[in-house]
């Protein structure tokens, strides 16, 4: 201790409490985007975790390839199966659609469509914590992305929200995360609600549908979609499926604990909506 | 001992934190271990306070708190300081009551890695993230995980110090 105070120590706490305060400043003014010194140190250590990430990709496919080889194949026929019945399935909704376009002419409606901008990511990190549920991706504003964009994969399911973008990179906050908080809407019923990350269920890979109606009647395997309410986020992303409707402690309101559709822990590329718009 | 020096011997600490620093943020995440991944940063700051004493601790601590708020998501710039006042506190634990050893450097460990988990529940529970119980499901695990890593860390640093710590240099 003699050493600490002779070597000027309380000197390397006062900057160490600066620095705290400092970063503290720039989290809270650069809500949303991060502060210059996150961007530089994340920037540059973009490369390492693409690397790093491509290499345990790779050791899990080599893994993978070794050990369940057969499980491979067996996969291989059934996607094979599936991939025929899914041709068969837009051929058909092909002609659904030709013939939705007609009607809609005949009966003179206006077609309600969004306009989605996307942009491809890799998943480059996972949390680092057990207290969130985040993703990093390879992208940033450099590429358009911004902070309150929403994440979905290939089949248009949800992933998250991206919550901090920097200059090669940015962060997601994925649905089950305590942070989320989305309009979402369940399709049997079309009971609307606020779809939110719990902490007890996002161990749990789940979330919340809360402020469900009274009287909404709920069952296990409903699908439940974003509400698009308040054009904040699109409407019509798929989120996931009830998997039981239960009574707050208080006994005054109601919640649906939800599966989500996104299998988050296998993510590899995801697609950012840059951008959407409602024609009505 | 020159600057020459100085800055040689915490180049090569530096060094050896940058597996420590990889295996906790891109690879460990990867394959939680009953839901919880382990916090290997504290374990370093906690081995080279050990190991170095109350100043060269505080320095590193402050090192490893600026790297974690930097290249981590969602810091807010308070595990700066937490760092490096537990290197000052650890440095000077391990200096007068306790040793320069693994068991010492397993206490200091065990106390900033619950202290922090501590924080973090105190945090849930202002906030109203979750009843305590959730949030002692979380923070037990990666309190237990993160100990198991400790005669790693140390064992990594132990090898550096006895290369380059201290005033061997000099």
């Amino acid at each position: 201790m003699k050493d600490f105070l002779r070597q000027n120590g309380i000197l390397l706490l006062v900057i160490a409490l600066l620095a705290s305060i400092l970063i503290g400043i720039c989290t809270f003014v650069l809500s949303g985007e991060a502060d210059p010194l996150s961007n530089i140190v994340n920037t540059v250590t973009a490369p390492v975790r693409g690397g790093i990430a491509a290499a345990a990709d790779w050791v899990e496919g080599a893994y993978a390839y070794v050990f369940h080889r057969g499980e491979l194949e067996d996969e291989l026929d059934a996607l094979r199966r599936q991939v025929g019945e899914l041709q068969e399935k837009v051929r058909q909704g092909e002609e659904a659609s030709r013939e939705n376009d007609q009607l809609r002419d005949l009966l003179g409606l206006q077609a309600r469509r969004r306009d989605f901008v996307f942009e491809a990511a890799k998943v480059t990190a996972r949390s680092t914590a057990n207290w969130e549920s985040t993703l990093t991706l390879s992208k940033g504003s450099t590429a358009g992305i911004e902070a309150g964009d929403c994440v979905v994969t290939q089949t248009g399911v949800l992933v998250g929200v991206v919550a901090e973008t920097g200059l090669n990179w940015s962060t997601v906050s994925t649905i089950i995360n305590t942070e989320t908080e989305i309009g979402g809407i369940v399709t049997r019923t079309y009971s609307a609600g606020v779809l939110e990350g719990d902490f007890a269920l996002m161990n749990e890979g789940k979330l919340k549908l809360n402020y469900l109606p009274e009287g909404a009647q709920l069952v296990s395997g409903d699908e439940v979609l974003t509400s698009g309410r308040g054009e904040v986020f699109p409407s019509g992303l798929e989120v996931g499926r009830v998997e039981g409707v239960f009574t707050d402690p208080s006994g005054q309101t109601r919640y649906a604990v939800v599966t989500p559709s996104v299998a988050l822990d296998s993510l590899i590329e995801v697609f950012v909506i840059k951008d959407f718009e409602i024609v009505e | 001992m020159t600057r020459r020096d100085f800055i040689r011997k915490w180049l090569v600490y530096a060094l050896g934190l940058l597996p420590v620093w990889l295996l906790d943020a891109y690879i460990l995440p990867r394959y939680p271990l009953y839901g919880a991944s382990p916090m290997l940063l504290p374990l370093a700051a906690a081995a080279v306070a050990v190991l170095e004493g109350a100043y060269s601790g505080t320095g590193f601590g402050l090192g490893v708190g600026l790297l974690w708020e930097l290249a981590y998501p969602g810091g807010f710039g308070g595990l700066v300081f937490f760092l490096a006042l537990a290197g000052m506190a650890m440095g000077a634990v391990s200096q007068y009551a306790l040793s320069q050893s693994f068991p010492g450097c397993f206490i200091c460990s065990a106390g900033v890695v619950g202290l922090l988990e501590l924080l973090r529940v105190a945090r849930g529970l202002l906030t109203n993230a979750a009843p305590l119980s959730a949030l002692l499901e979380a923070a037990a695990p990666e309190f237990l995980w993160s100990l198991a890593w400790t005669p790693l860390v140390w064992l990594l640093f132990r090898y550096i110090y006895n290369r380059v710590g201290g005033t061997k240099l000099a």
